[in-house]
């Protein structure tokens, strides 16, 4: 491979997948032409800039088949656990349990970008009261409503205390619908207090003691759940077997992302990256498969970077992004301005971290639980930021509110004290919502500024 | 060395001729934004130019800038109002430390370094309520013209209290306040200062100056002063406001020109 990788639009790869085709590309049997998706609603994909590699071409098709692999699941068989608001928790849990597979049912907030509003999933959600005062991933209510998206769960579980409002709000209707929910309660991580016992969780952060044997106590409990569904015990080789797997995931997700944040010219694009690191969460279904597209990312990158070839422009500015986009075209737009992105806050970098595995099993999960950024102070959330950013060595930060999401109203200004207390970098907000063609031009202006203002601070 | 800058804005477009050589402003002039923005820009342009006795050819970059940047085909290279405005004003006003740009449909809070660069900036363009277009609604619902509104606010003894964070909404309130028979002086000093608000909403009060004001809004008197109040400090209209995106990008052209624009 010596040419340089482009970005495709969805015709020129159903192109490019014919001569793959031709050349005896061997792929999975979910991979396929992209544009195929298209009968099935997906209409933003037209608009979409997507990586050239038959690495991505996977991942892609990895993202957008989960349905049919949910729906395989239940024709074998298999019990199917929908673990809600869990940023990487539950699903390590019940794919150490063999014939269980877990999902995120919270990612249908995605589902009205990629079918530009078709579905009218929001709209029920508006229905029921859940309207766009709420973030987003209440779309979620609709497809339970639909059952279009996703087979119904064997068994729901979803986090609740010191989690976002909007989804407990939305959580709770859902139940009001009369899907039952198994709730597990995450309290606020607080810093410990003096004399108290502290536990240093991965990332960094410190908690105290009895934090972490309270979420363990509750994981426990969600554990004997998981049991009964799949008429097997969680034991601790089992868990640590499971999390020695996701460890696996998470180790080939860290290489990927130092070598696309860091390595000049980018190696993978900001879209593409925003999907892998998506995957983290939850494993789209197949943690195995996960794995596998995941190895062929990484080692498509490798390849790049030994080549020297990338996706971005000479010069292309270093920018660090915090929380995901609801309309994933932005992504593009992004890199169209002249930027890349160069370290990454998509609300889970707890996710990111590895799972200590030189601890009881069910402790080591729940210090991970515990260290999510969303559940402490948001200024521990910006320290974590700040950290990244000079690990990444960004040149600018956008904070990318989701509209109706309640933390997004003030974590920006949060993030902006905290970084600017000893780093002078510009830093842009911005609000995305799922379908933002309406608000094409001025997110175009807010991030071209940004690449301008860079720019003209970079020294001669 | 002669470039331009054209600052097609919301409202309106604006045409600066800039002599790089002579460090002066060669022509100005200044149109109602309409539905062909292109030919629109492009006619003032070219207008300018012969009322001057420059041809095309004389003027060596052009710079577009504003929200129809794009739609300007005659322009060379097109940057954002963000960078324009703060090289216009550095220009004018080169000790400025804070530019507040309130235009037709937008606001901006630019903090500029010590080299006059760029340090931050902060933009309202998802609610009409900081912007001229919030002017435009109450001076037809008051019966005035955007000239007519800062004379009646300074009348104003008592500012109504505008709290709604839209403009359709402010109007409704604005009819309630008729309604009420609040004097029209204060519902104009009210809607000044709400405007000022959601410009320093933006950033908070720690604003440091000198402060200057630019943008077509800065031509309404009384903003000025709602400013001052709202940020506790001086503000310092920039000398022909409306030009001053224009200028800004006339002289980014000439930096291109001459090397020093990245």
């Amino acid at each position: 491979m010596t040419e340089a990788p482009r970005q495709l639009t969805l015709e020129q790869w159903d192109l490019r997948y014919l001569q793959l085709e031709q050349a005896g590309l061997a792929h999975p049997s979910y991979v396929g032409p992209l544009s195929r998706h298209l009968a099935e609603g997906d209409l933003r994909l037209t608009k979409l800039r997507y990586d050239d590699s038959p690495a991505a071409l996977r991942l892609w098709n990895f993202l957008l088949t989960e349905e049919d692999r949910l729906h395989e699941a239940r024709r074998r068989g298999k019990r199917i656990v929908g673990t809600m608001k869990d940023l990487g928790t539950i699903p390590v849990m019940a794919y150490s349990l063999g014939d269980l597979v877990a999902f995120y049912p919270d990612g249908a907030w995605w589902t009205p970008c990629v079918m530009e509003n078709s579905t009218g999933l929001l709209d029920i959600a508006d229905s029921m009261g859940i309207d766009e005062s709420f973030c987003p991933v209440r779309a979620m209510l609709g497809a339970f409503v639909t059952c279009e998206h996703f087979p119904i769960p064997d068994l729901l579980t979803c986090s609740v205390g010191a989690t976002c409002d909007d989804f407990s709000a939305i959580a709770q209707r859902l139940e009001g619908l009369g899907h039952r929910i198994l709730w597990w309660e995450v309290p606020h991580r607080r810093h410990p207090e003096e004399g108290e016992d502290a536990v240093r969780l991965p990332g960094g952060f410190l908690a105290p003691k009895g934090l972490v044997a309270f979420v363990e106590s509750e994981l426990r409990r969600v554990g004997r759940a998981l049991e009964d569904l799949a008429g097997r015990s969680l034991d601790e080789a089992r868990l640590r077997a499971g999390i020695a797997r996701t460890n696996r995931i998470r180790q080939c997700l860290a290489d990927l992302r130092d070598l696309a944040y860091t390595v000049d010219p980018c190696p993978m694009p900001a879209l593409e990256m925003l999907i892998a690191e998506m995957l983290a969460i939850h494993f789209c279904s197949d943690q195995d498969e996960c794995l596998a597209v995941l190895e062929d990312l990484l080692a498509e990158v490798r390849e790049r970077v030994i080549a020297g070839i990338g996706v971005s422009g000479p010069g292309a500015v270093r920018v660090f992004w915090v929380n995901p986009v609801a309309d994933l075209r932005v992504m593009n737009l992004l890199e169209q301005c002249g930027a890349r992105v160069c370290g990454t806050d998509y609300l889970f970098a707890h996710a990111l971290d590895l799972i200590p595995e030189d601890r009881p099993a069910m402790e080591a999960l729940a210090m991970q639980a515990l260290a999510d950024p969303m559940v402490g102070p948001a200024f521990d959330r910006a320290s974590r930021i700040r950290q990244d950013i000079a690990r990444f060595r960004s040149e600018a930060v956008v904070v990318c509110r989701i509209p109706g999401a309640s933390h997004c109203a003030w974590e920006g200004r949060i993030i902006q004290e905290v970084l600017h207390q000893d780093m002078d970098i510009p830093i842009v907000e911005i609000e995305v919502p799922p379908v933002s063609d309406s608000v094409a031009a001025t997110l175009r202006t807010r991030l071209e500024a940004l690449v301008e203002t860079v720019r003209q601070r970079r020294p001669r | 060395m002669i470039c331009a800058g054209i600052d097609a804005g919301s409202r309106t477009i604006k045409v600066v001729v800039w002599d790089g050589d002579t460090g002066t402003v060669v022509a100005k002039g200044l149109i109602d934004q309409g539905v062909e923005q292109a030919r629109l820009a492009q006619g003032l342009f070219e207008g300018l130019l012969r009322g001057h006795g420059l041809a095309r050819s004389d003027i060596r970059r052009i710079v577009a800038t504003g929200y129809g940047r794009n739609a300007v085909d005659v322009a060379d290279q097109t940057v954002t109002e963000i960078t324009c405005h703060a090289r216009g004003v550095r220009h004018a006003v080169p000790a400025a430390v804070t530019v507040i740009d309130i235009g037709g449909q937008d606001s901006k809070l630019i903090r500029l370094d010590s080299n006059g660069r760029v340090r931050d900036f902060a933009m309202n363009d998802r609610c009409a309520a900081g912007t001229g277009r919030f002017l435009e609604v109450v001076a037809a619902r008051l019966d005035t013209t955007l000239e007519g509104l800062g004379a009646l606010a300074a009348r104003s003894f008592a500012p109504a209290a505008i709290s709604s964070m839209c403009v359709v909404f402010a109007e409704t309130e604005i009819i309630g306040q008729l309604a009420a028979s609040t004097p029209r002086e204060d519902i104009v000093a009210g809607v000044q200062a709400a405007i000022a608000g959601r410009v320093t909403g933006m950033v908070g009060r720690n604003v440091d100056g000198p402060v200057v004001f630019t943008g077509g809004v800065a031509l309404v008197s009384g903003m000025k002063e709602a400013l001052e109040l709202a940020l506790g400090q001086p503000v310092i209209p920039a000398p022909d406001p409306q030009m001053t995106g224009a200028l800004g990008a006339a002289l980014v052209a000439a930096e291109y020109v001459s090397g020093t624009y990245d």
